[in-house]
């Protein structure tokens, strides 16, 4: 009976998406209070689904499958949910209640922004939970469509430009992925991913037919994963989408697509796939090796903060996708931790900005200066969580980078440790100078007036003096300096979590490397 | 093309104020005999083959998505004929919104059913042992049925509804194509202020 | 490196008569991905994107076909044309509408806020913002 939970968590975001529209008729402001009601509802669920899987005795508890309509697998289309996926959707859910706390008073809130939102969280839910690959490919159209709207909603043109851009590549990217789904179907007659990974076995790695298959979905997987050389539109939709959206779909869009890389990689194509052929799994360890050192680079030369933020994603998922590649449980331990640690960081991060930018318009690095004495919590909140992005212990994000590293090495692999050494060297270099700038840099010279009226931050400026800091001080809501300091100490916090991660992904682990 | 469309004239712009008190960019509607006359005579045909296509999915071609398209585009070519803001006036948005939504709601509730009855989402038999006798049909019948439902019931519903609903708010226009006072503010910030202090700021 | 046996014998021509739909199916997607590409237009781009799900959709009806088969209702006989790939390209088509109509009105609002439809246009004009 608990398997209704994957049903319920992927359908009570779509349906709870129609409230805001149709109370919306009625009542101006009805969309931000369904939206947390309803995010705080998948939350709960998400949780009970990771609590069922971690206390569950037998092995069958382990993976609860709910069939939709019925209809047994091969032949119908099943939700799947044990403890990887369980881990998503709790990320899932935690990270949309924390973006929807933030954005109260803020942001695009509209009811068609909020229903929109809801939508996204279904669709993302829909993804993680599906078994089956052409249901996965039609969540992910559906996340795509989403946040392509979202990223737009912001009221300048460039979201549309950034929204446009994003929804070229990726409706390339999933279309591409489309492609090989067709092949696996033309090849084996199923789309079920573990009647696929018997039929694949049987019909042999090496198949022409079988190597396409998974070329075609690596690459559509990877154009929405944004990893070197296909990430050219993450910088422009994260910077120009308005500041919650790019906290939400930073944190969980991507993640989403690498879970189901994963999924499909380990699942659909075993670890025999990768030893049948080393020249596949060389090229994604090239490539995604390429990406860390790329992404770093260009993060450490950019001046606007959200295209750093970007390029530093780029980085991140190239870390997780080397770790799909190298094919060892313990690298493939980090990828996960690191999914996790890296949604957590970057909501944070990019929230931060948002209050930085509502509040003094700060934009670029140098905006930054001297403004750790006006908002000490959220500079604290953003140094904190820079510097776990960076791999400092005790957070999160030294543990999933450690574990990747020591795959790494236990594989042969130095290459790929110097690498992530060398990245976290670079991610060193930006997060650094951003700290700098926040705490040690000293404020524009302003004139008297503005210096007194802005003793703290809660004062709002008494005229729009133009003067060269070009900024009024505008007061920010306490709720969103809350949520990024709450959320910059869970990143440290979790530095602790190891057993439960281990105790979580140990049976679907032992799935994917027996 | 133009090279700043800001200062030129627009003379499409004739100054009418919307239903939400908001002045709109409109292209202007010009009466034409023929298409009207065309337009009434053929609208029942089209409603009706829409229909037609919406019940007949299961056996030929068509079904929700088809039909509700076809549905749609009846009220396409009743604001194409008439001019759209006497469509919009006479079609109000909240039966727009509402035939989307109840479409989706419908979905969501023919789906959740089989749950409350202890079976899986859209498992259709569930329903054999509340409804058996009292439709008359036997256990497989439900799942034919159970699939029209949704079909008719939920998707030609949302789809129509969006349909309709897109067309007339894209017709309607940016509305941020005319220059608003906030452009010219200086330090404008991207994300916006918090509506916690702008209190003068209309939240659009 | 690349051994040209498995080339050099294979039936071209029977290929071509046989298989023409999989090789439309190759020449649609690659001309709708080189329409994406290089056109600068905004709406040719949009148009390339059809084009190449298009492409994608006819390899899964092409998938699904049997010669002599017969439409996968029961009441029909013989062999029939499968019906699975049939829904799966149904519901990619909804999909693609739904895609074009998004990047349709960004194209639109992309026009109303800058006056252009030329994608290296707009390169520059946001580039230098």
């Amino acid at each position: 009976m608990s398997d209704v939970l994957l049903a319920l968590l992927v359908t009570v975001p779509l349906v709870a998406a129609i409230f805001p529209l149709l109370f919306g008729l009625r009542y101006k402001n009805a969309g931000w209070p369904i939206a947390l009601a309803g995010s705080l509802g998948v939350t709960g669920l998400a949780g009970t689904l990771a609590w069922e899987i971690f206390t569950a005795p037998t092995e069958a508890g382990q993976r609860l499958i709910h069939e939709m309509a019925g209809y047994p697998a091969p032949y119908g289309i099943e939700l799947v949910g044990d403890g990887l996926s369980a881990l998503i959707a709790l990320l899932i859910g935690v990270v949309s209640v924390a973006v929807l706390a933030y954005s109260r008073t803020t942001g695009p809130g509209s009811n068609a922004f909020y229903s929109g939102l809801l939508l996204l969280m279904g669709g993302l839910l829909g993804m993680t939970l599906t078994g089956d690959l052409f249901n996965l490919f039609v969540f992910l159209e559906i996340v795509g469509l989403i946040t392509y709207a979202l990223v737009a909603s912001d009221d300048s043109g460039m979201a549309a430009y950034g929204a446009l851009k994003y929804l070229f590549l990726g409706t390339v990217g999933a279309s591409l992925y489309l492609i090989g789904v067709g092949y696996l179907l033309v090849a084996t007659g199923s789309l079920n991913m573990l009647d696929l990974q018997a039929r694949l076995a049987e019909l042999g790695y090496t198949d022409p037919l079988v190597q396409a298959a998974f070329g075609f979905i690596l690459i559509g997987l990877m154009l929405k994963i944004a990893v070197f050389p296909l990430h050219t539109w993450q910088p422009d939709a994260y910077t120009y989408a308005p500041d919650t959206v790019s906290a939400y779909i930073s944190a969980l869009v991507s993640t989403t697509a690498a879970y189901a890389l994963i999924r499909i990689s380990f699942d659909v194509f075993t670890l025999d796939f990768f030893a049948a052929n080393p020249l596949i799994t060389d090229a994604v360890v090239l490539v995604a090796s390429i990406s860390i050192v790329v992404g770093s680079l260009l993060a450490a030369m950019q001046t606007e903060i959200k295209r750093v933020f970007a390029y530093s994603s780029v980085a991140q998922f190239g870390m997780i996708v080397v770790a799909i590649g190298l094919n060892s449980r313990t690298a493939l331990f980090g990828a996960v931790i690191h999914l996790v640690g890296h949604g957590l960081m970057k909501a944070t991060l990019f929230m931060g900005a948002g209050i930085l930018s509502s509040a003094y318009g700060a934009t670029t690095i140098s905006d930054y200066a001297g403004l750790a004495k006006r908002s000490p919590i959220t500079s604290g909140g953003l140094a904190v969580t820079g510097l776990a992005l960076v791999g400092i212990p005790p957070s999160i994000g030294i543990l999933g980078k450690w574990y990747i590293a020591l795959g790494a090495v236990e594989s042969g692999s130095w290459s790929v440790a110097i690498v992530i050494f060398i990245s976290t060297l670079l991610t060193l270099t930006y997060v650094a100078r951003i700290i700098e700038t926040l705490y040690f840099n000293a404020p524009p010279e302003a004139s008297h007036e503005e210096a007194a009226a802005n003793e703290s931050v809660d004062h709002v400026a008494a005229a729009d003096s133009p003067v060269a800091d070009g900024g009024h001080t505008n007061r920010v809501a306490t709720e969103r300096i809350v949520v990024v300091a709450v959320l910059a100490v869970s990143t440290v916090a979790l530095f602790a979590s190891v057993g439960l991660f281990d105790a979580m992904l140990d049976p679907v682990f032992g799935r994917f490397f027996q | 093309m133009s090279d700043d469309p800001t200062n030129q004239p627009d003379e499409r712009y004739d100054g009418r104020v919307d239903t939400d008190g908001v002045a709109r960019q409109r292209p202007v509607y010009t009466e034409s005999q023929v298409i009207m006359t065309t337009v009434k005579a053929v609208i029942p045909f089209v409603m009706t083959y829409g229909l037609f296509v919406t019940f007949h999915g299961a056996d030929s071609p068509g079904g929700g998505f088809q039909g509700g398209a076809i549905i749609a585009s009846v009220v396409l070519m009743i604001a194409f004929a008439f001019g759209i803001e006497s469509t919009r006036a006479w079609l109000a948005n909240s039966t727009i919104v509402g035939l989307g939504t109840a479409g989706v709601f419908l979905f969501g509730a023919i789906g959740f059913g089989p749950i409350l009855l202890g079976e899986n989402f859209l498992e259709y038999t569930a329903y054999y042992p509340v409804f058996g006798d009292l439709l008359g049909l036997k256990k497989y019948e439900f799942v034919k049925y159970g699939m029209e439902a949704v079909e008719i019931v939920g998707i030609a519903f949302i789809v129509s509804g969006i349909l309709m609903g897109l067309f007339f708010a894209l017709a309607a226009g940016d509305s941020r194509s005319e220059p608003s006072e906030a452009d010219f503010r200086e330090g404008d910030l991207r994300d916006g202020a918090d509506s916690a202090t702008l209190g003068g700021e209309s939240d659009d | 490196m690349i051994d040209p046996g498995p080339l050099l014998t294979t039936d071209l021509i029977g290929l071509a008569t046989t298989r023409h739909a999989y090789l439309l199916f190759v020449l649609l997607s690659t001309i709708g991905l080189y329409m994406l590409i290089a056109n600068q237009n905004l709406v040719k781009k949009v148009i390339g994107v059809n084009m190449f799900q298009t492409g994608i959709f006819l390899f899964f009806i092409t998938s699904a076909y049997r010669v002599g088969g017969s439409a996968p209702i029961i009441e029909g006989a013989g062999p029939y044309v499968s019906p699975l790939p049939q829904v799966i390209v149904l519901t990619a088509i909804v999909v693609g509408i739904s895609l074009t109509a998004v990047g349709l009105a960004l194209s639109i609002r992309l026009y109303n806020e800058y006056g252009t439809l030329r994608a290296d246009a707009l390169r520059e004009v946001i580039g230098d913002e």
